[in-house]
């Protein structure tokens, strides 16, 4: 069984391992420029990680599915633990675990909340129309550990546990009077909600948001992180400045350069040639989850790597258009490239998830 | 394929695939905004970002120039420059108000001394660039402050050149001070460039050669990471040395000067009048330059600005005053010129003169007797020259004494000059709105009443009679000035005739400027006593104040070299208070140019011509 899965993926896919592979490799090399001890750690996550895709690969998806409520509600009871006994590190309180093996269950929520969602909309592996209670489910499911998530604090893995239920509520289809009466209660509730929204944010979240609506205004307080994202990439060229020329990251100009912004150290380095290679095999990577979406005939095929799907095309674009300064900083990381260990091992599997269909919806 | 709108909305809206392929259509679009963006922000932007990183990682601190040296017209050293140490603030890199408070307790001064340097310059200036708090720190400050410095990264200590004043009071009117500029400074295009605490010029030469002498800042460039820490230095730019400035001034003639004037409140100038040179120019009661041109107390300030003594005025330049009998050189050319004075004819002087129905008196009791011009002026006969007076009137004086520059500025090299005042029956009318009396003409024809001049136009006055009728441009820049002279239009018989009188005024045994007679050094000259309302200095037993004394003159006689214009404020006789200051200065003058002045020995078989000099 495992042998035929590894021909089977050597001999379909070499494509996607090449790609799976230059982006694995350049995120070793970017966060090795940044700090070489950070490169090390991330390439033992990569290991993991791959080793947590293999585990994935050995169980049919059907079978995950089916078991979706189970595994969401561990990670749910994770989050709920993290709120109790959450280790803090930089004001936030995200970790749980021992010595330097911490994980942050919120990442793990993302691939909880695919697999749930795959598994609330179908009965006996068939498609069901939306009912207002499966509505209505699947939004408790995304919203409660989006909530715990955003308190503490982490609002990009909030905003990308909201996304993927957009997505999923896209992909069903709303009625249109449903739609209608949404946007007007929407509409009509917003001030009340943005009241309450603000009021709940925490002051560093606000200044990211006062921040994008004119970076300039204050170069060294909040639009700082946005300013100096877009000087490091601004300054890249068409060719970089080579692992040793990048100033904004080597004088610590780059603040979260390893994680959300590592995207504009790589371009800083590798100019806009690199980022073009970067961005190429990025997107294969989500042309082939959406290849495999559209490929399954089986439903639940369908909509776990339309949930992947989402997930990876959403992270890239909002963290790319982020450093960019396209989109306010909200904190999503680019997958497969922002150094965390858990955010690795969530993004190999799920790319391993997309394997697994490929695999077993063949069959 | 046919897109009408309902085949549209099946297509891209009605399957949950249907609407995956738009998801996936999302995906291209926001690729292509990234692609996009990054090729404008990468590419077409890149040298804009690529600067503003060199600017994140390049620290530029500019280095003050040093000034330039100012020395005498012999070279030597007037002011020059030495080091000292200096506190800086970065208001932007300040992180906490209380900070300036441990750095006073530091230093051992209150914080409002400190305060008050970052409000004047602080909040104009962006706040990334250093704000000087306190120059002219102890070795005991520095370490005291050096200690804390790690902890306070908004603060530190520079070197900074600061100008030092050898000879310590010495011309200090004329050389003036150095300060730190203002807010207002900045507004000046001359000062913009410079870094704050860097010393500008606020009066004197420093001031009037400002530009000159400032030279270029230069730039020391590290490269920095994002807390400040320097990683290493970059090639720094060395600052541009500020020209050096060589005056006119002849240190010695300075010096004799202001050590004749002692404690008294007066003025001494000395002008070569062959090209307008000024030789000395002194003024007193004087200031420290060294101490105005460092920091000081506003206590200290004030008590120099509101002293009534006026240290800081420039009294050669800025200090107005009734020129008294010298005045009578005016009143006899304009004679001369109008035809209405007859140098031979005798005149009678019974010690009185009337105008209607107020009499005037001269100096001497009971009158002078019978004279003519040269007596009346050798012994400054007054009711000779009331006469003249009436008979010339005010417009006719005022004339020729504006021929010679008075109520003009000399247009010297110094800031804020002054020019007197040369009353006629016009100025009357436009200023005090009242015709011309009669009886204000016999106080005009001596030098008294409305007219009032500074010392340095009655020196360029004698220069001009000294030098037949050429009048001169006083200034104090060797070399670079205009050395020519102006003729004032006289005819050369009038200079004769009135030099060979100031010439008796000194050599003759009862003439009025005798005291400043030298057997060696032929000096003509004249003096005045003018009659003052007020006494200018302090006025502690309220006694009715004593005259202006002036003597102004100049020698050798028959090649004139030097003018020397002596002013003692409220002195009184002319001759007697202001000639021994003359007289010295003629001495020194005489000293150090022996050489120059004495004829070579005449060969032995020349006849010696008769009379020798011309004692």
């Amino acid at each position: 069984m495992r042998q035929e899965i590894g021909t089977y993926i050597l001999k379909i896919h070499p494509l996607f391992l090449v790609a799976l592979g230059g982006v694995l490799a350049i995120d070793l090399l970017t966060l090795y420029s940044v700090n070489p001890y950070l490169a090390m750690k991330q390439g033992i996550w990569e290991l993991v990680g791959l080793f947590v895709a293999g585990g994935i690969l050995m169980v049919p998806y059907t079978l995950l599915v089916k078991n979706a409520r189970l595994i969401y509600g561990i990670v749910l009871g994770l989050l709920f633990v993290v709120v109790l006994f959450g280790h803090q590190s930089h004001g936030a309180r995200r970790w749980i675990g021992v010595g330097w093996f911490q994980i942050q269950p919120s990442e793990f929520m993302i691939l909880a909340l695919i697999l749930f969602l795959t598994g609330s909309l179908l009965r006996n592996g068939k498609d069901v129309p939306l009912t207002l209670g499966l509505f209505a489910g699947g939004a408790l499911a995304a919203v409660l550990p989006a909530i715990l998530i955003a308190r503490q604090p982490d609002l990009g893995t909030a905003v990308e546990l909201m996304i993927i239920f957009s997505v999923y509520i896209l992909l069903k289809g709303i009625p249109s009077r449903i739609l209608t009466i949404s946007l007007i209660g929407g509409l009509a509730f917003f001030p009340i909600a943005w009241e309450l929204l603000w009021t709940h944010l925490h002051e560093f979240q606000k200044d990211r948001i006062r921040a994008f609506v004119d970076p300039a205004s204050d170069p060294s307080g909040m639009g700082y992180h946005t300013i100096q994202s877009i000087v490091a990439v601004g300054s890249g060229g068409w060719f970089g400045q080579g692992l040793s020329g990048a100033t904004q990251v080597h004088y610590q100009f780059l603040p979260g350069a390893q994680t959300d912004f590592v995207f504009a150290v790589f371009t800083e380095e590798w100019g806009f040639a690199g980022a073009l290679l970067f961005l190429t095999l990025m997107a294969y990577l989500v042309w082939f989850a959406a290849r495999t979406a559209l490929e399954s005939r089986d439903p639940a095929a369908f909509y776990l790597a339309s949930g992947v799907t989402g997930f990876f095309l959403f992270g890239f674009l909002i963290n790319a258009l982020m450093v960019l300064g396209v989109l306010p900083v909200v904190g999503v990381p680019m997958p497969l490239m922002s150094y965390g260990g858990s955010a690795m091992i969530v993004a190999l599997g799920s790319l391993a998830l997309l394997l697994n269909i490929r695999f077993y919806a063949k069959r | 394929m046919a897109l009408d709108s309902r085949s549209l909305k099946r297509t891209l809206l009605g399957t949950p695939r249907a609407r995956f392929r738009g998801l996936i259509l999302l995906f291209w679009v926001g690729l292509s905004v990234v692609v996009i963006r990054l090729y404008v922000v990468e590419v077409i932007k890149h040298s804009h970002y690529l600067a503003l990183a060199r600017e994140n990682i390049v620290k530029s601190t500019p280095i003050p120039p040093l000034r330039g040296e100012i020395t005498d017209r012999h070279g030597v050293v007037l002011v020059h420059n030495g080091p000292e140490f200096a506190l800086f603030e970065v208001p932007g890199e300040v992180r906490s108000p209380r900070e300036i408070g441990w750095v006073a307790s530091d230093l051992g001064v209150p914080v409002a001394r400190l305060l008050r340097s970052t409000r004047s310059l602080g909040f104009v200036l962006p706040s990334h660039v250093p704000v000087p708090l306190l120059a002219g720190l102890s070795m005991a400050q520095v370490g005291r402050v050096n200690m804390d410095l790690y902890r306070l990264p908004g603060f530190f200590i520079q070197i900074m050149p600061k100008r030092i004043y050898p000879e310590n009071n010495l011309a200090a009117h004329l050389l003036g001070y150095v300060g730190s500029f203002t807010p207002g400074d900045l507004k000046s295009s001359l000062y913009r460039h410079l870094p704050p605490g860097t010393g500008v010029g606020k009066s004197g030469i420093e001031k009037e050669y400002d530009s000159y002498l400032q030279g270029t800042p230069g730039m020391r460039r590290q490269l920095v990471n994002s807390h400040g820490i320097m990683i290493k230095s970059l090639r720094e730019k060395p600052p541009g040395e500020g020209q050096s400035l060589r005056l006119t001034i002849d240190i010695r003639l300075q010096t004799v000067a202001e050590r004749m004037l002692g404690d008294r409140r007066g003025a001494v100038v000395a002008l070569d009048p062959r090209n307008g040179e000024l030789l000395a120019l002194a003024s007193h009661p004087s200031y420290s330059s060294g101490e105005l041109s460092q920091a000081m107390s506003t206590a200290r300030w004030n008590e120099l600005v509101h002293a009534p003594d006026h240290p800081l005025t420039n009294r050669a330049t800025q200090g107005l005053y009734p020129p008294g009998s010298v005045f009578k050189i005016v009143t006899t050319l304009s004679g001369l010129q109008e035809n209405k004075l007859d140098p031979d004819k005798s005149f009678r002087c019974g010690g009185t003169f009337r105008v209607g129905s107020v009499i005037f008196h001269d100096w001497k009791k009971g009158g002078h007797g019978t004279l003519h011009l040269h007596r009346a002026i050798e012994q400054s006969c007054d009711i000779f020259f009331y006469t003249l007076g009436m008979r010339l009137g005010p417009d006719a004086i005022a004339r020729v004494a504006r021929d010679f520059g008075l109520g003009q500025k000399t247009g010297i090299d110094l800031p804020a000059e002054l020019s007197g005042v040369v009353p006629d029956r016009r100025w009357k009318r436009k200023y005090l709105h009242a015709p011309w009396y009669p009886g204000e003409t016999p106080p005009m024809a001596i030098g008294q009443g409305y007219l009032t001049v500074t010392p340095l136009e009655m020196a360029r006055l004698m220069g001009a009679v000294a030098m037949d009728g050429r009048m001169s441009h006083p200034h104090l820049r060797l070399g670079k000035s205009k050395t020519s002279l102006t003729p004032v239009g006289f005819p050369q018989k009038d200079f004769t005739l009135v030099k060979a009188d100031l010439r008796d005024v000194v050599a003759a045994p009862h003439g009025t400027g005798h005291p400043v007679n030298l057997p060696f050094f032929a000096i003509a000259g004249k003096t005045g006593t003018a009659q003052v309302v007020s006494n200018r200095g302090p006025n502690k037993n309220k006694k009715r104040p004593k005259a202006d004394s002036w003597f102004v003159g100049f020698g050798p006689f028959d090649s004139p070299r030097i003018v020397v214009a002596v002013l003692i404020e409220n002195g009184g006789d002319g001759g007697d208070v202001a000639g021994p200051v003359a007289r010295e200065v003629f001495r020194m003058y005489y000293v150090t140019h022996a050489a120059e002045l004495t004829p070579p020995p005449p060969p032995p078989a020349a006849p010696l011509r008769p009379g020798g000099g011309s004692l």
